[in-house]
């Protein structure tokens, strides 16, 4: 099968939706609302095309001047007053457009397209072009002839509208492909996204994905469970164990936790699941180093209370051995999340890591419907790598009979299940552990009793005289 | 009565600069690239060109090559209006009487046509 010569955008993620980027030569459509992120999209690829060597020519039919846009673009880490006159060319062509109409613009783009070398052209206000046509015929034509010669000189080009076609307009009908930016909002908070309407002659990776634009320009999160609907390389069928840093635990799951699982600890708030975490975290090594990636506490809170525990995190962060990463605030993204957990995997050969917790990372979500796609998607491509993650979710109600699951559908997510709960047992508040799943493995089905102390944790059966622990409110079992 | 061409493919900018010389007494036609400005330039014998460096057609260096190459014009003066190429203006100092860069500011562009093109000439 063939594959058409590529355009990488140089965009994080966009290319990721095109399944490898821009088919060369070919026409798209940006379009999208004033102000979502259209025209730094097209010149942050202008800019990255010209620093690869590209020629750019970017022509508008807006009345709005270039070095009003060169400020606003200075502002971003890709822009390069360097290249502008060089390799990157900014024309208006408004006034002909004004006075010359269509034609005039159409043979003025031909001769600067051949003039400038051109491998990328940007026409930026094609609703203009629209308003001069005379009919849908026109506008068809514009486009026409501007890709016939853009396509000869093997030019891939770029038509920004802020006007939101519909997939039958005399536009969309003749360009490869369209690409729509939009925001909605949230309650009080507004979520950018992206979406590729139509795309000819490339996969791509359909609905709507997240994005943002930051000092480096756009940044594009292609929606996890998309973009690994299939891990990126094969699982692991290694079988062997690693430790879960609680000596006891091991005792009770067979030798410690099977390398490359996933392991939920959930249960109310202080009951230890971020203790467990740490000692999880404590067992990595400068061969297998250990990622804290977590929400609520900050590095230096983290270290404090592993100190508590008796591990000395900046020791392990000084050699290699653990990296800590901490996502303060409630206003990411999820995809992004999910993203920048798998790029410090990479970058950090990390093969351990805490996620605490996995209801912090789902707060970012802006709907919960997705939420058994992406972390059963994120979990199996952390398998994949070959990392061990033990994650904590914290759930609702300290006492009382119900359990909820913090998601449904649990076994697509994890391989391994604790369960922690508060109990109160002769005039005693005691923390439970259960261990109500291990991959593949026996384990002791007993009550466990979780010990914390300035010496770590530990733990210990319990409650063997003791019935309706579980509801929180054990009560002593009569001797007969 | 003084003329000034403005050469510049940016129609806002060269109104701007148009309206301000205007108001000083002088006239002024435009032209929206350089080759548009050499046909301008023999209609109308203008004092003083303003050009723009980034125009398609013909961008500003060109057309100040081109002006200078005839004889008739080698004395004109010519200003460079610039974005980021203010440096290639600067370093051609037989094409430009004096470079601005952008933004610029329009009472500065306004008093070197006055040095240059004075209205009493």
């Amino acid at each position: 099968m063939e594959q058409l010569k590529r355009l990488e955008s140089g965009i994080q993620g966009l290319d990721a939706l095109f399944k490898g980027g821009f088919v060369a030569g070919a026409s798209y459509i940006v379009q999208g609302r004033p102000g979502s992120g259209k025209t730094i999209l097209a010149n942050q690829l202008g800019f990255n095309h010209a620093r690869a060597g590209g020629r750019v020519l970017v022509a508008t039919l807006l009345a709005e001047s270039h070095e009003r846009l060169f400020q606003y673009l200075s502002t971003m880490s890709f822009f390069d007053p360097a290249k502008i006159g060089s390799e990157i060319q900014f024309v208006s062509a408004f006034d002909t457009l004004e006075n010359e109409g269509l034609d005039e613009v159409v043979k003025l783009l031909r001769r600067e397209i051949s003039r400038q070398k051109a491998t990328v052209l940007i026409v930026d206000g094609l609703l203009n072009a629209r308003s001069k046509a005379e009919s849908p015929i026109d506008t068809k034509k514009f486009i026409s002839e501007l890709q016939g010669h853009a396509a000869f000189a093997g030019c891939t080009v770029l038509f920004l509208t802020s006007s939101r076609l519909d997939d039958g307009s005399p536009e969309h009908t003749m360009v490869d492909g369209v690409i729509e930016l939009g925001e909605e909002l949230f309650n009080t908070r507004s979520v950018r996204r992206i979406q590729l309407r139509k795309t000819r002659g490339s996969g791509a990776l359909s609905g709507l994905h997240e994005c943002e634009i930051t000092d480096e320009g756009l940044k594009v999160y292609p929606r996890l469970e998309s973009l690994y609907s299939y891990p990126s390389r094969t699982d692991s069928a290694d079988l062997t164990r690693v430790p879960s840093g609680i000596v006891a635990l091991d005792r009770f799951i067979g030798g410690g936790l099977p390398r490359s699982s996933v392991t939920m600890v959930m249960g109310p708030s202080g009951i230890g699941k971020t203790s467990l975490g740490l000692s999880f975290l404590a067992a990595s090594t400068t061969a297998e180093p250990g990622l804290h990636f977590g929400f609520y506490e900050s590095p230096e809170r983290t270290r404090m209370k592993a100190q508590a525990l008796g591990h000395d995190f900046r020791a392990m962060e000084t050699a290699g051995a653990l990296h800590l990463c901490w996502q303060p605030t409630t206003e990411g993204l999820l995809d992004g999340l999910g993203a920048h957990l798998l790029a410090e995997v990479e970058r950090l050969k990390v093969k351990r890591v805490l996620i605490d917790s996995l209801g912090g990372m789902a707060r970012t979500a802006t709907t919960t419907v997705r939420l058994t796609e992406f972390f059963s998607a994120l979990m199996n491509e952390l398998r994949a790598r070959g990392v061990t993650v033990f994650a904590t979710w914290e759930v609702r109600g300290l006492f009382g009979p119900d359990i909820q699951s913090p998601a449904p559908d649990l076994s697509s997510i994890v391989d391994n299940i604790l369960l922690t709960r508060f109990v109160e047992h002769e005039s005693e508040l005691k923390r439970l552990l259960s261990i109500l799943k291990v991959r593949d493995s026996f384990y002791d089905p007993s009550l466990l009793e979780l010990i914390i102390d300035g010496h770590g944790m530990d733990l210990r059966k319990a409650f063997k005289n003791a019935e309706a622990v579980l509801s929180g409110s054990a009560s002593t079992i009569p001797k007969p | 009565m003084a003329t000034i061409l403005i050469v510049d493919d940016e129609y806002l900018i060269a109104d701007i600069l148009g309206y301000a010389l205007e108001d000083e007494g002088y006239m002024t036609v435009k032209a929206g690239n350089g080759k548009k400005g050499l046909e301008v330039l023999d209609r109308e014998r203008p004092a003083l060109v303003i050009t723009d460096f980034m125009m398609p057609v013909m961008d500003g260096l060109e057309l100040a090559k081109a002006i200078r190459a005839r004889g008739d014009l080698s004395h004109l003066p010519i200003l460079l209006m610039s974005g980021a190429q203010g440096s290639i203006g600067r370093s051609s100092p037989e094409l430009f009487s004096a470079v601005f860069d952008k933004p610029f500011d329009i009472d500065d562009i306004v008093a070197k046509v006055k040095e240059l093109a004075p209205l009493d000439d």
